[in-house]
């Protein structure tokens, strides 16, 4: 398999979160090094929970070769929708939550304004998904049957413990989508088998994961150009209207 | 490149419907990586009766005995039969350790508070040091399992994925409090393994890769983790190799010589 076009990463951190941190200039150098031409990044630590006007301007105002999702928490309420259009205004491409961090159920009343908001805005949304309660996979697919004209991005694919669900999942709905930047190889494979490239986006999962890792874990699957060009690039170019 | 000591990873026959590699078959990845050994355990021996799936994974393991050190298992929902069986493993010098999965094992450790005092007491006694799956509710929490080095402070007890997804920083200061807690690195990412041997010391921090579980390919990603966390030459050693040697007193014991390698073993 030969290098693609370009390389566009579907999910990057920016922010400080527990023991993880990562600044605009710091991802910029990892992306160079990588060879990695864009990166899509939303907020972690206090940034994605509480403190939203300062995570997503991280976000938003890192470009040009940075593109923000904006994060609001579902609690705020008609706060949250007048965030969500002050970052649409700064050129956000998409919509993160994270039902773990941010204490909600996907399925839950008060995340439906900020749904038919992504919905009007043509934005993606991407949600944490994994072992713990509210980060359920298949809360996720509810919502997706719930929202069919808006496109779900698992993040971090079920990592770790749910992996065995992703397959089924995406299966299951045609508007859910892996972020595969924390999926090791196979389940990745599986999925690209099962159900085709066009559902898969290459991520890092940086500050977390490693560019070298994640490119490396993809090029060890036996893709063809087609399968290998939609998920380095052509994947998130259309969901993210990029 | 320094040297590679595996120390979690499969073998059997099967995981359910979907069949695993063979002995040959990891030996060969084990190579192609330049693993030296790697300490395997069983799968369905997890889900049924552990004795049967002990004296298999031994038969699968002797077919390279200088590569694969395998790991006892028994079930503790059996009470003293569990510790019987321990002690029939542990007394073959091949069993250097022993592995929990308390998940698909379906106990909670505190459910069983006595039967596991009892195994590893016996673990102890053989300096066989006792990894159990971690990071996943209801039965394998990381505190679940950090309990047991609590209540057994002369086992050696082996965090199986050093936190997982979500537990890393629990269990990076756990391993830093208790002297007897490791942890294996068999998961988290390289931002993980940075705060692990930060916070709980290179020494306390053992690779391992989980293949034979899935395919071939989780030993060189779980390879790359730790290589991309930018460690100096002394820590990624202490990870990679010596903590594994020291754990399995590979120096006293070394492991017995080969009798094949997996090209001629006909894969
Ligand atoms: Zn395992």
């Amino acid at each position: 398999m030969g290098r693609p076009l370009k390389t566009i990463d579907g999910h990057a951190m920016l922010g400080d979160e527990t023991y993880l941190s990562l600044r605009p200039a710091e991802l910029l150098r990892r992306m160079d090094a990588a060879g990695v031409d864009l990166a899509i990044a939303r907020p972690m630590g206090a940034g994605l929970v509480v403190d939203h006007r300062a995570g997503n301007d991280l976000v938003l105002t890192a470009g040009p070769r940075i593109r923000g999702l904006a994060s609001v928490n579902p609690w705020w309420g008609p706060a949250a929708l007048e965030e969500l259009l002050r970052c649409r205004d700064q050129g956000a491409v998409g919509m993160f939550l994270d039902p773990l961090r941010q204490g909600f159920f996907p399925t839950e009343s008060i995340v439906a304004p900020l749904l038919e908001r992504a919905a009007q805005y043509g934005w993606p949304v991407m949600i944490r998904t994994g072992a713990y309660i509210f980060a359920d996979v298949l809360a996720v697919v509810e919502i997706a049957r719930r929202f069919p004209s808006v496109a779900f991005i698992a993040g971090f694919g079920g990592y770790a413990d749910m992996w065995f669900e992703m397959s089924e999942a995406i299966g299951s709905v045609g508007n859910l989508y892996l972020d595969a930047s924390m999926l090791w190889g196979d389940g990745i494979d599986e999925i690209v088998r099962r159900h085709g490239a066009a559902r898969v986006l290459f991520g890092s999962a940086e500050p977390r994961n490693r560019y070298r890792v994640c490119l490396r874990t993809l090029d060890r699957l036996e893709l063809s150009d087609a399968e290998r060009d939609a998920i380095y690039y052509g994947n998130a170019e259309r969901l993210f209207h990029l | 490149m320094t040297r590679i000591l595996d120390f979690h990873a499969h073998l059997d026959e099967r995981w359910l419907h979907v069949r695993c590699d063979t002995p040959a078959h990891a030996v060969d990845a084990l190579d192609r990586f330049e693993v030296e050994a790697a300490c395997v355990f069983t799968i369905m021996g997890f889900y049924e009766d552990c004795r049967p799936h002990n004296d298999a994974l031994l038969r699968r393991a002797d077919e390279f005995p200088d590569r694969l050190i395998p790991f006892a298992t028994v079930d503790p929902k059996q009470g003293r039969a569990a510790v019987e069986e321990l002690q029939r493993c542990l007394a073959n010098p091949r069993f250097r350790g022993v592995k929990f999965h308390p998940w698909l094992q379906a106990f909670a450790p505190n459910m069983l508070r006595d039967t596991m005092l009892e195994i590893l007491h016996v673990a102890a006694q053989h300096r066989a040091p006792v990894l159990f799956h971690d990071g996943t509710p209801p039965y394998s929490t990381t505190y679940q399992i950090a309990e047991l080095a609590r209540w057994s402070p002369e086992t050696t007890v082996v965090l199986g994925h050093a936190g997982s997804a979500d537990y890393v920083n629990p269990a990076a200061e756990l391993i830093r409090d208790l002297p007897n807690l490791y942890g294996c690195f068999c998961g988290p990412r390289p931002g993980d393994l940075v705060h692990l041997v930060e916070v709980g010391g290179a020494e306390k921090i053992l690779f391992g890769s989980d293949f034979g579980a899935a395919g071939w390919r989780l030993l060189p990603e779980r390879i790359d983790n730790v290589l991309e966390a930018g460690l100096d030459p002394r820590d990624l050693d202490n990870v990679l190799y010596a903590n594994a040697a020291r754990l399995l007193k590979l120096d006293e014991h070394p492991l017995p010589p080969g009798t094949q390698t997996s090209s001629e073993a006909g894969r």
